[in-house]
């Protein structure tokens, strides 16, 4: 493990969080305090060996509900899941009931009615996991919905940054990319500003939305200038399937203005960092080799926190369910 | 057939700019009285009139709900049922219904359908062009010689400029309006004939950036209108712009009829009552088209209504089946239901001191009526008692559990005024207990 991953909380082992909600729908309306619990217990996580015991969840049932196509997100949960020792069933709806007609509450109800302690979901739909929750009695997990929020991918980039540089307050954060199309950059704009980041974006003015200032960020359109003096270049997937062929004119530009490469990296902070939630396109988003420099790239480290904060949050769903 | 008496009423007729307290004298299907000062004698020779006691209470010529979509969740009994239950007693249904309204033969078969003496009266926009695709013109000289009194494409706009011209030009020759669902479908991402698999789903702004739903401009809206009134300039057409929601689509509507062009224009009260905010629950009931927009233009709605920008008020109807709107926001479906809250949110308006009483019953009866030259409802002796009697300050809060259309936007809102019963032709379409309790002997 890199040694900047220095284990220290062995000593002060954090305790298994309680939320003030059995689901975790989204970031925006999430306490700083109950973030910060979060990122604690996942940081405890992360460094435990991954063969120690953390079995706490014995004959706690979750279902992996897929209606969009994921690898990491889904593996991560699941792996999840099973080192907290619960049971995982995962569940691709992609073809299946939805071709045959049923309705997503009917297809939700049916799973429910199984008894499942825990729903994760990611649906193609803003809002849809909140649909899950006002009808179901299981816990929900948004695993991505639509352009509105991936709350566990914010979380894991808030542990990935902190475990690296130690604090998230006062860091200037820029998100780049399609801004539009991104749950991963909502949840982000929203867990970063809760925790005192200076937060920009960055994108071309189609891919940027409507009022987005009014979240609390700061937005630009040239990226050596959303970039300056900034600590975190977080970058983000060009969504084509979720375009109309009027956002971009091709790959080639976006990557001219909007890719990062050694010159526009240049103008961030010399020991600026990069991430990406995945999957990277090379050439569009990230010059090749920017993604491959171990000392400036965490994007690995990402996917490793992943794990450590989706135990801390199923662990904690189930502690919230069973206080409440 | 015996006499009814309403007595003491507040009777409130715009046509007249009538507006005190008379005792009403009914006969069969017309109204033989109104008096200051009730000559029981004569009206009760046989001692079989009926009287109702109506202190309080307040009598108006019946609503002409310009704007009703009936939808897979009605059929045309059950909403003339439900609109007589709502102080309706006209109203105009649009041509986007299965099958769809854009033939003679058609116009005339619903106008059969509809016809019972005691239920409200159905008028009909015809298709403007032919299975409403916006491309060929539809035969609207026939559809207008079976009673058809205006054309739109419904809940889509008429797109392309040429149709439009031409539409606008051939109305001018049937002396008929053209009803236009002002929305710039391109911008708005609701044209599935493009590549585009983007679809707007509400207003754009900070709301929908927060959701993460795929914005639609305000401006899809007043673009569509600014290309029209030039259309209209040119061919001098009546123009006539449905639900408007937006600031600058009142804005330029005011400058046109300043101008002196034959546009009229009405809205629907979740537009003058509601904004982009009840969104944010991703609650469906709310997904509306035109979509609710923000805080600034619902005032601007109120404005154009204050200063007669804005000619009539409808529901703007258009139910839809629960299970179609219990779904995630991007798939569930665009409308909400309209009559059985249309005369109490319009009220609202009066208790909100935003308009007087007799200027809100005018933008529910002869306003509407003008704008498509039907006959303006008017509640004088020799007239036909077509009428409502309300209770303008029965306090009650809509629940949608009572409602027989769903879904309402305006669930558990508190709200003052109550239809108690309404008469088409001098018979009861609807009254309920409070009145029939009210019947002195």
């Amino acid at each position: 493990m890199n040694k900047l991953f220095k284990n220290n909380s062995e000593v002060n082992k954090p305790s298994p969080v309680k939320l003030s909600s059995h689901h975790l729908l989204a970031i925006e309306g999430m306490q700083k305090t109950e973030i910060q619990k979060l990122l604690d217990r996942a940081d405890y996580f992360a460094n435990l060996d991954k063969h120690a015991d953390t079995k706490y969840l014995s004959g706690y049932v979750v279902l992996n509900v897929f209606f969009e196509n994921s690898t990491r997100t889904r593996v991560s949960f699941e792996l999840a899941a099973r080192r907290l020792g619960a049971e995982v069933i995962n569940i691709s709806l992609i073809n299946s009931s939805i071709k045959k007609g049923e309705s997503l509450l009917d297809t939700a109800s049916t799973l429910n009615a199984m008894k499942p302690d825990l729903l994760i979901v990611r649906h193609p739909h803003s809002g849809a996991p909140l649909l899950f929750a006002e009808y179901l009695s299981c816990s929900i997990i948004n695993a991505g919905d639509g352009r509105h929020e991936h709350p566990t991918q914010a979380l894991l980039d808030a542990l990935t940054i902190k475990r690296r540089i130690g604090y998230l307050e006062g860091l200037k954060i820029s998100i780049c990319g399609d801004i539009s199309n991104s749950r991963v950059a909502r949840s982000n704009i929203h867990l970063l500003t809760t925790m005192g980041a200076e937060v920009r974006c960055v994108a071309p003015s189609t891919l940027m939305p409507s009022s987005l200032e009014k979240l609390g960020v700061k937005c630009f359109n040239d990226m050596k200038e959303g970039i300056k003096d900034t600590d975190v270049v977080m970058l983000l997937r060009l969504q084509n399937e979720r375009m109309s062929g009027t956002e971009n004119p091709s790959e080639r530009e976006y990557f001219k203005f909007f890719g990062l490469d050694e010159t526009k990296l240049s103008m961030a902070s010399p020991n600026a960092v990069i991430m990406h939630p995945g999957p990277m396109n090379r050439g569009v988003e990230i010059a090749s080799a920017l993604a491959d420099d171990a000392n400036r790239s965490l994007i690995k480290t990402q996917v490793e926190m992943g794990v450590a904060v989706r135990m801390s949050i199923i662990e904690a769903l189930n502690h919230s369910k069973n206080k409440s | 057939m015996t006499h009814t008496i309403f007595k003491s009423i507040k009777l409130i007729n715009p046509a007249t700019n009538f507006n005190q307290k008379v005792n009403v004298v009914i006969h069969n299907e017309t109204i033989i009285n109104i008096s200051k000062d009730l000559n029981l004698e004569k009206f009760n020779k046989d001692n079989k009139t009926i009287i109702y006691d109506c202190e309080g209470l307040t009598m108006s010529p019946g609503i002409c709900d310009i704007r009703v979509n009936i939808g897979k969740t009605e059929n045309l009994k059950f909403t003339q049922i439900t609109a007589a239950e709502s102080g309706i007693t006209s109203m105009v249904i649009l041509p986007n219904q299965t099958p769809k309204l854009d033939n003679p033969s058609i116009i005339d078969h619903i106008k059969r359908q509809s016809e019972d003496i005691n239920l409200p009266k159905v008028m009909v926009y015809g298709a403007a062009t032919k299975d409403l695709n916006g491309l060929e013109i539809s035969e609207i000289g026939l559809m207008s010689e079976m009673g058809a009194i205006g054309f739109t494409n419904g809940n889509k706009s008429i797109k392309n400029s040429l149709v439009m011209r031409r539409l606008m030009s051939y109305a001018t020759m049937i002396n008929r309006p053209i009803i236009q669902h002002a929305e710039d479908e391109d911008l708005s991402g609701l044209n599935q004939a493009s590549t585009t698999s983007i679809r707007g789903e509400m207003n754009e702004g900070e709301i929908s950036t927060r959701l993460g739903l795929i914005g639609i401009p305000a401006c899809a809206e007043v673009i569509m209108i600014e290309r029209d009134i030039r259309l209209a300039k040119l061919t001098g057409a009546h123009y006539h712009v449905a639900h408007v929601s937006t600031r600058e689509a009142v804005k330029v509507i005011r400058e046109a009829k300043k101008s002196g062009l034959n546009i009229t224009c009405d809205t629907a009260p979740p537009y003058f009552s509601l904004n982009e905010s009840k969104l944010l629950t991703y609650n469906t009931a709310f997904k509306l088209s035109p979509p609710l927009r923000s805080e600034d233009d619902r005032l601007a709605i109120i404005e154009g209504i204050q200063d007669g920008t804005i000619d009539a008020i409808a529901s703007d109807h258009r139910a839809r089946s629960k299970d179609t709107k219990a779904q995630p926001f991007s798939a569930a479906s665009v409308g909400a239901s309209g009559i059985e809250t249309l005369f109490s949110i319009t009220l609202d308006l009066v208790h909100k001191k935003i308009i007087d009483i007799n200027k809100a019953i005018s933008f529910l009866t002869i306003n509407p009526a003008k704008i498509f030259g039907i006959d303006s409802p008017s509640l004088e002796e020799e007239k036909v008692a077509d009428f409502i009697v309300f209770d303008e300050n029965e306090p009650h809060t809509i629940k949608k559990e009572n409602l027989k259309t769903s879904p309402t936007p305006f669930d558990r809102k508190k709200i003052h005024g109550k239809i108690l019963a309404t008469f088409i032709n001098g018979q009861v379409a609807f009254m309920n207990q409070i009145f029939k309790n009210k019947i002195i002997k």
